[in-house]
């Protein structure tokens, strides 16, 4: 129940805020608990598409963290080939129920527009991002095009 | 054998009144030891306590500290908790700087925010009930004295007091008091929780070292620093070293070596259960280094010589192969002694079943009466306890390095291996007559065990 209203008045204050990094945000209107939405990123290589995640809250949100998964292939040290992300601020031991949603979207947009290849998913990237920077970039630009989603026009 | 028949001749003679031999016994044994924390080297004191006890004892410093500082009993239980119940040293630190030791404690804010009671944020802010979840989901979680503020830059820590007002199931409270008197007891430096199953007795020692403890309620023995089977003259990094080495071959301790590695800070057993080398342990906190184990603060760019390690082999592989044949030919040495060791130990405790049924036959036969054959019951006790000590010094011979030094500690052990096998063999043969030379055996054994204890237990 205080999950329902909290996430109410995030997804409203989210909404009317214009986040440009993350927009088309589609809740259902049965449940609460599961949002969709579209990371847009400004750094290269990922600056040239766009990609859908989905952000799942537990029943005792906001007293347990959320989780959230890449829909869309990515080629990023911080993100499996499954779409799972280790984003330390919704790990279940920092978590905080002080910490708002739009504080978790804005870290994880800066991970994906700075890896952090200190702490990778994907050790074969992490390890291509830090030897073969133009190689990752190129390779990464090019799953890019292949795979994300259109970017937004305005 | 003339010599012995008439020492076993002399027992015969007090036979009829043998407590007082018992009593002789014990006296001869007190001249000869008359301090034990120097002759003994297992020499230990400690004491087995209630679960009662030992909350009077951590609530005589509560209120040591509280009263001396002029605080709550709760804020007093935070400090002792995070540092390690030393009541001097806290008082010292209070008087010396108090501000400092509170933000360091987790008690207050490193930065005054706004005036909120104890120090929490948003105490103002969020409603009660938001507070009384906070707990209830952390407590489900097993976390206690670990709740924090909720927070997002926010380390300090909720008394004992603010989260049971709020609490209001009697249940929940009472799983919060348990795990805190757990985490208490487990940051106090002279207590342990006996390791034996679902035994609920804490033991305590002024010094925490590796040496034997006795549960008086289960009978547990177990190393009182490390809480595993005891195992002089082996130290504790050893033992574990080697029990996860023997281990080895099966399918658990393969899950366990792949997906688990020890808190490099705190050395609790953690498993791997995602992709992030970055490891925060669930315990004590430290972030480390899943592939090398090293401070995960020093990980800038140093990331990839931790994994390039092992994918650098120069020495030829024939040679390696040779090594390793090697290797596997000592530790199958030392392997196979320490499980016939522990298999034999085994086996005599059928033979005390054995002895006890040859007692019953005898004194039904009227060849001596019960009490005469009790000495046998101790022979078989002292065999065990030998026995156990031969058995905790292979792993000590197999990571020792070549030198006098290991000479003497195998000579030693050899002359332990063969009185003890001498002393197994009289056991099982005894008659009453026997007496005088297998109280000399059992005399001998353990001198030897002590020898060897002596100059080579390091703790």
């Amino acid at each position: 129940m205080a999950a329902t209203r909290r996430l109410q008045k995030e997804l409203a204050d989210i909404r009317t805020s214009g986040m440009k990094s993350f927009r088309d945000i589609q809740v259902d209107e049965s449940n609460i608990l599961t949002w969709q939405g579209l990371i847009v990123p400004d750094n290269p290589p990922y600056n040239k598409g766009a990609f859908r995640i989905e952000i799942n809250f537990p029943a005792e949100y906001p007293f347990k963290p959320p989780k959230i998964n890449f829909k869309t292939k990515i080629y990023h040290p911080n993100i499996d080939e499954k779409g799972q992300v280790c984003l330390p601020i919704i790990s279940a031991e920092n978590w905080k129920p002080a910490t708002k949603t739009d504080q978790v979207i804005q870290a994880l947009v800066a991970l994906v527009n700075d890896p952090e290849p200190e702490h990778p998913l994907r050790a074969d990237l992490a390890e291509e991002y830090l030897k073969d920077r133009k190689k990752f970039v190129k390779n990464a630009e090019e799953f890019t095009k292949k795979h994300s989603e259109k970017r937004p026009s305005d | 054998m003339s010599g012995e028949e008439y020492e076993s001749d002399m027992e015969y003679s007090d036979d009829d009144c043998c407590y007082e031999d018992y009593y002789n016994n014990e006296e001869d044994y007190d001249a000869e030891q008359l301090d034990p924390s120097k002759t003994d080297p297992e020499y230990f004191v400690y004491e087995c306590l209630t679960v009662e006890e030992v909350e009077r004892l951590l609530n005589e410093s509560v209120e040591i500290l509280s009263n001396t500082l002029q605080i709550t009993p709760s804020l007093a239980k935070v400090l002792l908790h995070a540092h390690e119940w030393a009541i001097q040293d806290i008082i010292f630190k209070y008087r010396g700087d108090s501000c400092r030791l509170l933000v360091l404690s987790k008690i207050k804010p490193p930065h005054p925010p706004e005036p909120a009671a104890s120090g929490h944020l948003r105490y103002q802010v969020c409603p009660v009930y938001c507070w009384a979840m906070h707990f209830e989901v952390q407590i489900s979680q097993g976390i206690s004295t670990g709740i924090g503020c909720m927070a997002q830059e926010c380390e300090v820590l909720a008394p004992e007091d603010f989260v049971l007002t709020l609490l209001s199931r009697p249940s929940t409270r009472d799983r919060y008091q348990q795990f805190a008197f757990r985490d208490f007891v487990k940051s106090h430096p002279q207590l342990r929780f006996c390791p034996g199953p679902n035994c609920q007795v804490i033991i305590r020692a002024k010094e925490p070292r590796a040496k034997r403890a006795v549960c008086s309620v289960c009978r547990t023995i177990f190393c009182f620093r490390c809480g595993t089977d005891y195992h002089a003259p082996t130290d504790c990094a050893t033992i574990k070293k080697w029990l996860t080495k023997c281990a080895d071959d099966s399918e658990t301790a393969n899950y366990i070596s792949a997906h688990t590695k020890d808190c490099p800070r705190c050395h609790i057993c953690i498993e791997k259960n995602g992709g992030c080398n970055h490891m925060q342990c669930y315990n004590c906190k430290h972030d480390f280094c899943w592939m090398c184990l090293g401070d995960w603060k020093s990980h800038g760019s140093e990331y990839y010589e931790c994994s390039r390690y092992k994918e650098n082999p120069n020495i030829a592989h024939e040679s390696v192969h040779a090594q390793a044949r090697e290797a596997l030919k000592k530790y199958l040495h030392y392997y196979e002694r320490w499980e016939n060791h522990s298999k034999s130990l085994k086996l005599e405790e059928q033979t005390l079943q054995k002895i006890k049924t040859r007692i019953n036959r005898k004194v039904m036969n009227a060849s001596g009466t019960w009490i005469d054959w009790q000495y046998l019951l101790d022979a078989a006790a002292l065999l065990a306890k030998c026995r156990y000590t031969l058995q905790y010094t292979y792993p000590y011979a197999y990571y020792m390095e070549p030198g006098p030094r290991k000479e003497l500690f195998e000579y030693q052990q050899a002359q332990l291996e063969a009185e003890i096998e001498n002393l197994s063999w009289k056991i099982e043969r005894a008659e009453t007559t026997d007496r005088g030379d297998l109280e000399n055996q059992m005399d001998i054994a353990e001198k030897r065990r002590t020898t060897l204890l002596k100059d080579f237990l390091e703790v």
